[in-house]
């Protein structure tokens, strides 16, 4: 008894000295830059009951200690308990939640003010009414502002065995001190390295949580490096954080010394309060967390290129596609096109302004006309629920055909091979002769020049055009006028800007070689679709497009005979130029290599079921950038190398052909087109996989291969 | 302006060189560590190439610091210093990089007599008010200790040993990391615990 009236003496006291209410409180030990004691969720406690008892801290103000993992420096506040006989603790130390302290280029997790450190604690059932039990602590802590200061306590606080009875003051100081710790809740989170960075990732976020201020606190140290800028990326499925990783991931370490889950409180806020959970991330994981938007910290190329899909404004693609519009003019299928178009300019430049002009509107007019009838048709296409991207008229070997025939037919008519005059029907070659500026003869140069550059625009235009389709009609629409109106822009400058007109050169002798040369871009562009053909209908198709040559160089030499048996001898030769394309008929795609196996969802999963990486390569024959990846990354002896050490299952899925499965999976990862590279980890099976750079590099590829190791 | 970047084949060899670009400025262990001028209490400047074909110890410290003077009042930091130079194969190189006005800053003269009064056998004590020093190495605490081998190879960074407190009564039974490293490079063996997270108090850096 006599001990409790210590305990309430010595309570009175604290309560005469600070506060009004009545409190359990053990005495209050000032160790210099803090002043510590216990306090209790009870008065009396009651046998076999629960009673929480906190470590009570008031900082002197700057001043701070530190969380369980300190960050870049310092020590964690540290309390050793002595318990009476059969008290037994209930759970671990809640900790409060940290916030960062910045001291020049450190970073340290730490608190400020006067955190409260609760513990649970079960009274035994043996207690006996009238008991004393003296609860101790032995507590250390480093407190920090300027310098830092190793501080120590012995606090003891006496607790009554009787009616349970609460303690008012504490009771709510130590419930709120609980229910602000952060607990498991149901955001999920994966980790993993990327090069010299860890990315974080996280879903089934919290409805009204707002996550514009996350940040992740590790509870081990070697993790992450604490003194680097946490980037934050949003997505439609969650977010993803990303920052340095520390020296436990290093190679020499070997990531067998990691562990398969990587605890850590995710801090956030709800209802304008800081908030946080705890998470243990899966590492090695990277979690579907949908479609990215750009960093919202610190946007850079490398997370540009790292974080695609990145979220592209209406305006980025209106901009975009006028761009991608000039910059086609330069392309090897149109610059010959639009060069005889730009001499037959300059021929007439010593003619009327007026008439310069004209015909500069219905080139433009052509061109525009020309897109809006390809957007037309797409949306036709796409609202008829067909899976398609941009590129999609390469992906009918027919037409592939067809435009082979076509530039095969400008190549012959720009070396003089032949000469047709304005008649109607022989507008697909006539219109791009020189000095020919009838009006409707410019106007077909524009629809010529926007067919002959369809094959060019994929790669160039990937961004803005997979926006646009996945955009309500109208948007889609903007943006292709956009393009048609920075195709056309060129030819519009060279008919008002005064003076650019006598820019060009004067017209001679000299416009017929120069006609001459373009013809072998144009041959050139016609080799590369009948490889492309070669791809999509085999040799057959090859066979095919040739014979249709053949046939058409044939017609044109008997329509120089003047017989009329010629004549008509030509004008089959022409009808079967013209209907060997169309007779085509596409293969099925067999890969190329024996390495490289064909693309399914059943592979993947099969594949990854025996516990092996894999890497899927989404590609087409008619994608430049594809073709550039695989010349200059995927088939280099070292990369194959690569995929042989890792044991990485090369999965190729074609879209050179449409197909609508694979048109799924692209859009799944937020793309209209290709390329796409995914990697996914060996032995996870409920992961998403890691989305590549689409401009891939021997280093990135390495280092995403045999960071699964 | 993505778009755009995605537009051009120049801009797409620039993103692949971008790509390149590491992300954090830290040394990391395995890196190589040559061109450093630093100045010591004497008024000599030192370059880290000139110690190559020698180990060169770095150990960051603050008088003031309760974690420094836990591993000097228990001759703990001497006596490592003494192992780590008594073959004449290694230079142990005390920094001391506190801005003036902070904890730990300390002149020339101080510093030496510093190491006197504590019998500490620095090779020397190069004086890094600036940070300069501290902020390559990205140097966090003191003590924070760093082991360049004698091909100029970082091969150890992190604590001085696996008990994290203040208390000097901690220093005995704690593994001596630095030590364990000096003995594997000695013995011409790789370094088998090559990084640990530092602990004490925070480099008192000017900001």
């Amino acid at each position: 008894m006599s001990k409790f009236i210590q305990a309430c003496l010595s309570a009175l006291l604290i309560i005469c000295l600070s506060s009004p209410s009545s409190a359990l409180e053990s005495e209050s030990v000032d160790t210099g830059k803090v002043v510590a004691s216990l306090v209790s969720s009870h008065d009396v406690v009651s046998p076999g009951e629960r009673v929480d008892i906190a470590l009570r801290t008031v900082l002197d103000p700057k001043w701070h200690t530190y969380w369980r993992n300190p960050g870049d420096s310092g020590e964690p506040v540290q309390i050793k308990w002595t318990l009476p006989d059969g008290v037994m603790l209930d759970g671990g130390l809640y900790w409060p939640l940290p916030d960062t302290i910045p001291t020049g280029p450190i970073i340290n997790y730490g608190f400020e003010g006067a955190p409260l450190f609760p513990q649970g604690f079960i009274v035994p059932k043996s207690a006996q009414v009238g008991d004393v039990l003296n609860v101790s602590a032995h507590v250390y802590y480093l407190v920090c502002y300027d310098v830092c200061i190793p501080e120590q306590a012995d606090l003891t606080l006496s607790l009554q065995v009787g009616e349970m009875a609460f303690d008012n003051r504490w009771r709510d100081m130590i419930a709120i001190a609980k229910s602000e710790t952060p607990k498991r809740g149901n955001i999920q989170g994966g980790i993993k390295k990327m090069g010299d960075n860890v990315e974080m990732t996280f879903t089934d976020i919290p409805e009204n949580a707002d996550l514009s201020a996350a940040y992740f606190f590790p509870y081990d140290q070697g993790v992450l490096a604490h003194s680097e800028t946490q980037t934050l990326i949003f997505a439609t499925n969650g977010i993803a954080l990303k920052t340095a990783a520390e020296f436990l991931w290093s190679q020499n370490q070997g990531s067998a010394s990691l562990p398969k889950t990587l605890s850590g409180v995710l801090r956030f806020e709800q209802d304008g309060e800081k908030t946080g959970q705890v998470i243990e991330l899966s590492v090695g994981q990277t979690l579907d967390i949908g479609k990215r938007e750009a960093p919202a910290l610190e946007r850079s190329v490398l997370d540009d290129a790292v974080t695609a899909p990145a979220k592209i404004t209406f305006f980025a693609a209106i901009i975009g596609a006028f761009l991608g519009g000039l910059v086609l003019n330069l392309m090897p299928c149109v610059f010959p096109v639009i060069s005889i178009k730009a001499l037959s300019i300059a021929k007439s430049a010593h003619g009327e302004r007026s008439a310069i002009r004209k015909n500069a509107w219905l080139y433009t007019l052509g061109v525009i006309a020309t897109f809006l009838l390809l957007v037309v048709a797409l949306l036709a296409l796409k609202a008829g629920g067909s899976e398609i991207g941009w590129g999609f008229q390469l992906q009918s070997p027919k037409l592939v055909a067809g435009l082979a025939l076509l530039m095969f037919i400008i190549g012959l008519n720009l070396l003089g091979v032949f000469e047709i005059g304005t008649n109607l029907q022989n507008t697909g070659s006539g219109l791009v002769k020189a000095g020919d500026d009838s009006a409707l003869s410019s106007f077909m140069t524009g629809a010529l020049a926007v067919i002959v550059a369809t094959p060019c625009t994929a790669p160039f235009m990937a961004g803005a055009v997979g926006y646009a389709l996945a955009q309500p009609a109208y948007v889609t629409l903007a943006v292709f006028m956009a393009l048609a109106i920075g195709f056309a822009l060129p030819f519009l400058l060279i008919a008002y800007i005064p003076g650019a007109l006598s820019k060009l050169p004067k017209p001679g002798p000299w416009m017929i070689r120069f006609r001459e040369i373009l013809a072998f871009p144009m041959f050139a562009a016609a080799i590369w679709l009948v490889w492309v053909l070669s791809l999509q209908a085999g040799e057959s198709g090859v066979l095919n497009i040739l014979f249709a040559m053949l046939a058409f160089g044939f017609a044109v030499w008997l329509f120089k005979r003047s017989h009329v048996v010629s004549k008509l001898l030509g004008g089959v030769a022409l009808i079967l130029a013209v209907a060997l394309p169309v007779t085509i008929t596409p293969n099925a795609v067999t890969p190329s290599n024996l390495e490289y196996q064909a693309w399914s969802v059943e592979k993947v999963a099969e594949l990854r079921a025996e516990g092996r990486a894999v890497f899927v390569d989404f590609t087409a024959a008619w994608c430049v950038t594809c073709k550039v990846n695989e010349k200059l990354v995927l088939e280099k002896e070292a990369v194959k190398q690569i995929f042989i050490d890792t044991d990485t299952a090369f999965l190729v899925a074609d879209w050179t052909n449409k197909d609508d499965v694979i048109a799924r999976e692209l859009a799944k990862y937020g793309r209209s087109g290709v390329p796409l590279y995914l990697y996914f980890t060996p032995g996870q099976n409920s992961v998403s996989p890691v989305i590549l750079p689409q401009v891939l590099t021997e280093s990135v590829l390495r280092e995403v291969l045999t960071g699964a190791q | 302006m993505l778009t755009l970047k995605t537009m051009s084949f120049a801009a797409l060899t620039a993103l692949s060189f971008a790509i390149a670009v590491p992300a954090s400025a830290k040394i990391a262990t395995g890196a190589n560590v040559s061109d450093m001028s630093v100045v010591d209490s004497n008024g000599v400047t030192h370059n880290l190439s000139d110690f190559a074909g020698k180990n060169v110890v770095l150990e960051w410290t603050n008088d003031g610091c309760p974690y420094v003077k836990k591993h000097y009042s228990t001759n703990n930091m001497q006596e490592t210093q003494k192992m780590a130079t008594a073959d004449g194969d290694t230079v142990w190189l005390s920094v001391i990089s506190s801005a003036p006005g902070k904890q730990g800053y300390v002149s020339g003269e101080e510093a030496n007599a510093l190491t006197t009064s504590r019998g500490a056998a620095p090779t020397a004590v190069v004086l890094d008010s600036e940070g300069t020093m501290g902020r390559a190495f990205s140097a966090q605490t003191t003590p924070h200790m760093y082991i360049i081998d004698a091909n100029q190879t970082l091969v150890y960074q992190g604590a001085i040993d696996d008990n994290r407190s203040a208390s000097p009564a901690t220093v005995a039974g704690a593994t001596n990391y630095v030590k364990a490293a000096l003995t594997d490079i000695k013995a011409g063996n790789p370094v088998s615990v090559s990084d640990t997270a530092p602990y004490g108090c925070s480099v008192k850096y000017g900001s």
